[in-house]
């Protein structure tokens, strides 16, 4: 159990996470969802007191971080998987977790093997890791005082697909077996797989929470993914029934109900191939939330080359 | 919240109740000898650590050898070779003692290091005590390097003389202990390798010979520079009797609250306050 309260970090007159207000609860993974610099690193670090919060608070488990006597047995963190020493090796860096935690020896062969990472490849040193090694050995580490809590900044980061599909698992059991996850990406198809619960935060400030249902709900506008065998001739029917057609991959992508699109379709006699619902996705949502807070700052009616660099 | 939310408002608790779910009434805090033993390990489990610490070994054994073999009779005393190899030795002491500061910045592992324990202070504490124990390894080493120099001396004739009184020991002892604080110091303040190990050099080198520069030319300027500057207020220590007077142990404690005291206690506070990234 997470709860940050009211939490607001500046730095000078840059407003880094404002006001920030949410709860992770056990079992449950929650998925912190936002553009990059939109604030999840620094609440995150406020989390664990790395950083000092200038206004709010958080608990973990009912504790501020600092309370907690011997934290790595309760609280996995892995903030940053590359900020370990260059000349260390993988296994070294487990073991001065191991040591401080007080862990028994053959932990670390066991969290090692957890992640798949072979003998040579633990006696290598740091610098010579991939990012995806070193985002094995920092979920190894975040794991080692076996903790009730998981707090994860972009632990998905550099992963190969069977990689990211590995920690989806295990973060489902994890949580299954009655844990806390909290995991940040700036990807939202990371997140939405595994999340029960997602945070949406742009600007350092929340715009969205809620389950996954619950944040489409009322996302309006209907669309459909179609494919035709004459995708040409389909775009034309659609365009001249009144739709928005925009091409899409093999396809076209219509802002209609797939109902309307196959009417349309039959009626000029022509053979779809592909035809479903594609709805107002997560991405829009999420791509309209944050573009919302950047408006906020900057009027709608000037030009805003910022709102491409914040969907990239 | 936004008005933008789609959502209704999260299911928040009460702050009068706060519900706690992780039971810590059992736990013990990370002992503290525990700390101190990671933070010797962190010393030597790099390839740079490692390497330091030979090389400054290997760097005391030539320059002791060299002594013990070249230098003339009245120089290959056992005080004369213990003076060398403790010469060295407060040279890479203090950098030894940076690294253990602002590694934790310039590698970032001050990231795991302060999660897994956040109280930040019996982190630095147990880094002090770490060094120092190194610090007083080193020399102690240092000390027997000298006396196989001592030992070696004799082999082109000459006799091996071991006259040492304990107050060379206890000052040589002091100076490199004050070096290296003043050293960790500097490291909590600036928490960059490089602007530290600078810093510690124009202090050690630059500073005196500026005082001495002033003193020459201004009038009376050279009764204040021991009050107020370190190096110079430690010359009773390393040379003449090794014994420092009454005044001059006073002039120790001034110089050494401006150098050593004020920056050690605002280079602490900064380092408690600072953000870890």
């Amino acid at each position: 159990m997470i709860e940050v309260n009211g939490l607001t970090r500046t730095y000078g007159a840059f407003t880094a996470v404002d006001d920030v207000t949410f709860t992770c609860e056990p079992g449950r993974v929650t998925g912190f969802l936002g553009p990059n610099g939109a604030g999840k690193s620094t609440t995150m670090r406020v989390m664990v007191g790395l950083t000092p919060p200038t206004r709010g608070s958080v608990t973990i488990g009912g504790h501020r971080y600092e309370d907690i006597p011997n934290p790595g047995r309760h609280v996995g963190v892995l903030l940053d998987a590359g900020a370990q020493h260059a000349g260390r090796t993988g296994r070294e860096v487990l073991e001065i977790g191991a040591r401080t935690m007080g862990l028994p020896k053959d932990r670390v062969d066991e969290m090692l093997a957890m992640v798949s990472l072979t003998d040579s490849e633990a006696g290598r040193r740091m610098g010579n890791y991939s990012l995806g090694m070193k985002q094995r050995l920092g979920i190894a580490h975040a794991l080692l005082g076996d903790p009730e809590v998981l707090v994860l900044d972009e632990p998905a980061n550099g992963l190969d697909p069977a990689g990211i599909r590995w920690m989806r698992d295990l973060l489902k059991g994890y949580a299954r077996r009655g844990g806390t996850v909290l995991l940040s990406s700036h990807l939202l198809h990371e997140v939405e797989l595994v999340a029960d619960e997602m945070i949406l935060i742009g600007r350092g400030r929340i715009v969205a929470q809620g389950d996954k249902a619950t944040l489409l709900a009322g996302q309006g506008a209907a669309a459909t993914q179609v494919t035709a065998e004459d995708n040409d001739a389909l775009a034309g029917a659609l365009t001249s029934a009144g739709h928005d057609v925009t091409p899409d991959g093999a396809g076209l992508r219509v802002t209609a109900t797939p109902a309307e699109v196959s009417r349309t379709a039959m009626d000029a006699r022509l053979v779809l191939t592909d035809l479903r619902a594609a709805g107002a996705g997560l991405e829009d949502l999420f791509l309209s939330l944050t573009s919302d807070t950047q408006r906020e700052a900057a009027p709608a009616a000037s030009p805003a080359p910022t709102q491409d660099g914040a969907a990239a | 919240m936004s008005a933008t939310s789609p959502t209704s408002t999260p299911t928040s608790t009460p702050t009068s109740t706060l519900r706690r779910t992780i039971d810590i009434s059992q736990d013990q805090p990370v002992p503290f000898g525990r700390l101190v033993a990671v933070e010797t390990r962190k010393v030597f489990d790099t390839r740079a650590g490692r390497w330091f610490s030979i090389a400054i070994v290997g760097l005391v054994l030539v320059v002791t050898g060299f002594a013990a073999l070249l230098f003339p009779e009245d120089q290959q005393t056992y005080v004369e070779l213990l003076g060398l190899s403790g010469g060295v030795l407060t040279y890479f002491l203090p950098v030894l003692m940076i690294l253990l500061v602002t590694s934790e910045w310039s590698q970032r592992t001050g990231l795991a290091t302060f999660t897994l324990e956040p109280r930040r202070s019996r982190v630095i504490a147990a880094k002090v005590v770490c060094g120092l124990g190194l610090s007083v390894a080193g020399l102690a080493l240092g000390a027997l390097i000298a006396a196989g120099g001592t030992l070696l001396s004799t082999v082109d004739g000459g006799e091996a003389v071991w006259t040492l009184g304990w107050e060379p020991v206890q000052s040589f002892l002091l100076t490199a202990l004050i070096g290296v604080l003043v050293a960790f110091a500097l490291a909590m303040l600036v928490r960059s390798s490089p602007a530290a190990i600078v810093g510690y050099f124009l202090y050690t080198f630059v500073l005196p010979a500026v005082a001495a520069t002033v003193a020459a030319l201004v009038d009376g300027f050279d009764a204040v520079v021991p009050w107020i500057e370190l190096n110079t207020a430690q010359t009773p220590l390393i040379s003449g009797d090794y014994r420092a007077t009454g005044e001059e142990w006073a002039q120790l404690g001034t110089a050494a609250l401006i150098w050593l005291v004020v920056p050690f206690a605002l280079g602490l506070w900064r380092l408690l306050r600072a953000e870890v990234k």
